[in-house]
């Protein structure tokens, strides 16, 4: 579940900017000739409904429903008890109680006057289609037939592929959180369960929505991260990722840790990185990486984006080819599997690609 | 999670297939529904979907879409297949039509995907939700041991809640505490929501930036995880001294969560627990507040999450020894505002143990 903070600060997430967002999709809906688009929301496929509207459940799910004009309104399988909370963490228009979803929306559908009309066949843009829950697809597309439902999954990535001044700031700021929990580590730590709590306690207090954390706590004997039900010894090397969100923004950030100190290859091999982040461009959406620093082997690398309905998307990597370009302005997360001479290192940078020509910009400090 | 206990569970399910005549199950999971993966193949998913791929001799394969969630998921379970793709709905269909399972089986297609669900392998695939959900809810000893030990960790979180309760520390902080604290134990999940406030507040929600204030009630439902299994606590506490009309209110909630409690026995259905709970409510001209216009839910069964139905009126699941649920009377009380006050018990032979420790006094913290 979410539990971390959950609030709606305007400062950050301007009404404008969401409702600018909104206006685009309907702009997109409209050349796109669909007469509503439905976006699923649980606290693991968050994504578009955040963007949206800044609203995520903490649990259950919801659904929101996007017509032509006007705000989104949201279908919520949570109580009726916490609809005010809804309306103060969020900018949505109408907020139904919808204990069985998929059956709700389709009456909420009729009601808005979609599959009326005798000439045509309403056509309904589903976010994450394939994905959605059978409960929820399953009475829409007994209510409407197969036909009437389209994947709008590539229409929503297309509008994410550029970040607005307030996902640049949030992500930026998860970002800063980040680093500072990983900075938070304390010195001589022997347990891995030290070293998460204190990352856990930095990240949270300084606000952060969700904190998800992996560990390879004996990193030189197994580079592969955990998820630590329980606790283990640290070995003399251990690596920590961080996978943090602020008010919907994501990032990715990795901490390696030597107990005598951090080898120079490492700070090589940051530097080797941050150029590899720095590479990406609308026009190259692999990165460029230069020989791995000391001779070393560069095991696997990942780019992701908000572009899917989980809060982060792997877009390319080492075994797969990019799936579509990248945009200016579009915020990422490159994160590498190095095999160093003397032994693993990983590393994330959290970026804004850049246009062409340009250098991507690393949100690290 | 335990070897032990993974092994247990693994047997029950190659039983239950089995018995079912299933050759083949599709179990799918996320980060939100992630007990039957869980039950079956020990796997947690942390971000993405994952399907798995049960055989009869119980060998099995999962598919995902995140590289981090496949090396994890290859690291703590050797003997599962991970693929990882860019489409991993596809591969796992393509996988299912070349296997050709004569049947196969597909657990709670309500979660499944829809592409999976609807498609040509999900209308030959029977449901095998009820039955799974009979194992899950029907817990072997060692599995109510896990749950009595995560109660524990709820008793002591929940310390740990009540002393950083104080004024002027904000929702999201105490609650940062909290997790921290969790964490240093070695429990990487928690459900936590929370109320902070006086009459006005009607529910629970997540951290949010409120501030707590002198007089306050402050109330939450921790719910940690041991050994992948979850116990609940429920308690309100108020910053300072309760007043009369607290206090009278609060007294309400004790003497529900006893008949509660009192009702839970082999051969007693959640209903029973359900209606003894709310027979209170209603003596006490409160019948209002135990229906849907308010809360409802009277408790549930706690296990590898929220397993089985609700403690409800309307709900005739029979006790049996060794289940394990949470029973909580919470409400909005129309003088004092929302109150929690919630055990979790395990089903015994004869009643019930109580397994939470907390004092079930309404707590109070300096001001």
């Amino acid at each position: 579940m979410r539990r971390g903070l959950i609030s709606w600060s305007r400062e950050e997430v301007p009404q404008a900017i969401l409702e600018a967002r909104v206006a685009r999709l309907q702009q997109a809906m409209r050349e796109a000739r669909l007469d509503a688009v439905l976006a699923y929301t649980s606290f693991a496929q968050p994504a578009p409904v955040q963007w949206l509207t800044h609203f995520v459940p903490y649990w259950s799910e919801a659904l929101a429903v996007v017509l032509p004009h006007g705000a989104p309104m949201l279908l919520a399988a949570l109580t009726p008890r916490v609809h005010p909370w809804i309306r103060e963490v969020s900018h949505l228009g109408e907020v139904v109680s919808a204990p069985r979803l998929g059956e709700k929306t389709g009456e909420f559908l009729r009601e808005q006057g979609l599959g009326d009309r005798a000439d045509s066949k309403a056509r309904i843009g589903v976010i994450g289609l394939d994905g959605l829950p059978w409960s929820v697809g399953e009475p829409l597309v007994k209510a409407f037939g197969e036909d009437s439902l389209v994947d709008a999954s590539a229409l929503y990535a297309q509008l994410r592929q550029t970040a607005d001044r307030a996902e640049l700031d949030l992500a930026k700021r998860a970002t800063a959180i980040g680093e500072a929990a990983l900075l938070a580590i304390p010195a001589g730590a022997t347990r891995a369960a030290e070293v998460l709590a204190a990352i856990e306690a930095s990240a949270r207090r300084a606000g952060a929505e969700e904190v998800l954390l992996r560990i390879a706590p004996d990193f030189t004997r197994n580079a592969t991260l955990s998820r630590m039900e329980g606790d283990a010894p640290l070995g003399e090397r251990y690596a920590v990722e961080l996978s943090v969100a602020y008010k919907g923004s994501w990032v990715r950030v990795n901490r390696c840790v030597a107990s005598g100190g951090e080898p120079l290859s490492w700070q090589t091999s940051s530097r080797w990185l941050t150029d590899a982040a720095a590479s990406l461009s609308v026009a190259q959406a692999a990165p460029r990486f230069a020989d791995v620093p000391g001779g070393g082997a560069l095991n696997a690398w990942t780019l992701e984006t908000s572009v899917g309905v989980y809060p982060l998307s792997v877009v390319a990597a080492h075994d797969r080819p990019p799936v579509a370009a990248l945009s200016a302005g579009g915020l990422a997360v490159l994160s590498v599997e190095l095999a160093l001479p003397d032994g693993p290192w990983r590393g994330s940078v959290p970026l804004a690609v850049a246009a062409d020509g340009r250098e991507s910009i690393s949100l690290a400090s | 999670m335990s070897a032990q206990l993974h092994q247990e569970r693994s047997g029950r399910l190659r039983r239950a297939m089995a018995d079912a005549g299933l050759d083949l199950l599709v179990v799918p999971g996320d980060a939100w529904h992630s007990d039957y993966l869980r039950y079956a193949l020990d796997l947690t998913p942390m971000e993405g979907e994952a399907i798995a791929c049960i055989e009869r001799d119980g060998a099995a394969r999962v598919f995902v879409a995140s590289h981090a969630e496949a090396a994890r998921f290859a690291a703590e379970q050797p003997a599962v297949q991970v693929s990882c793709s860019a489409d991993p709905l596809a591969q796992a269909e393509a996988w299912i039509a070349a296997r050709g399972a004569a049947q196969a089986a597909l657990v709670a297609p309500g979660v499944a995907p829809t592409r999976l669900a609807r498609g040509p392998l999900g209308a030959g695939m029977t449901a095998a939700t009820a039955w799974f959900d009979r194992l899950m809810v029907r817990k072997s000893a060692a599995e109510a041991d896990a749950v009595a030990r995560a109660t524990a960790l709820a008793d002591a979180g929940y310390a740990v809640f009540r002393d950083a309760a104080r004024v002027g520390c904000s929702e999201y902080e105490l609650i940062a505490e909290v997790e921290a604290w969790f964490r240093s134990q070695g429990c990487p999940e928690n459900f936590v929501i929370l109320g902070t406030g006086g009459r006005e507040v009607r529910g629970m929600h997540p951290p949010g930036d409120r501030r707590i204030a002198a007089g306050d009630l402050v109330t939450t439902e921790l719910t940690p995880c041991v050994d992948g299994y979850y116990a609940q606590i429920c308690r309100t506490l108020v910053v300072g001294e309760p007043t009369d009309t607290q206090l009278r209110a609060y007294a309400v909630y004790r003497e529900a969560l006893e008949a509660g409690i009192a009702a839970v026995r082999p051969g007693a259905t959640h209903g029973d627990v359900a209606r003894a709970q709310n027979d209170v409510f209603r003596r006490h001209g409160l019948g209002d507040y135990v229906t849907s216009a308010y809360t409802r839910v009277r408790g549930h069964g706690v296990g590898l999450f929220v397993d089985g139905p609700h403690v409800l009126e309307n709900v005739e699941l029979v006790l049996e020894p060794d289940m394990t649920l949470i029973v909580h009377p919470n409400t909005y009380h129309p003088e004092a505002g929302y109150m929690v006050l919630g055990d979790t018990v395990r089903v015994t032979a004869s009643g019930c143990d109580v397994l939470t420790g907390t004092t079930r006094d309404l707590i109070s913290v300096p001001a």
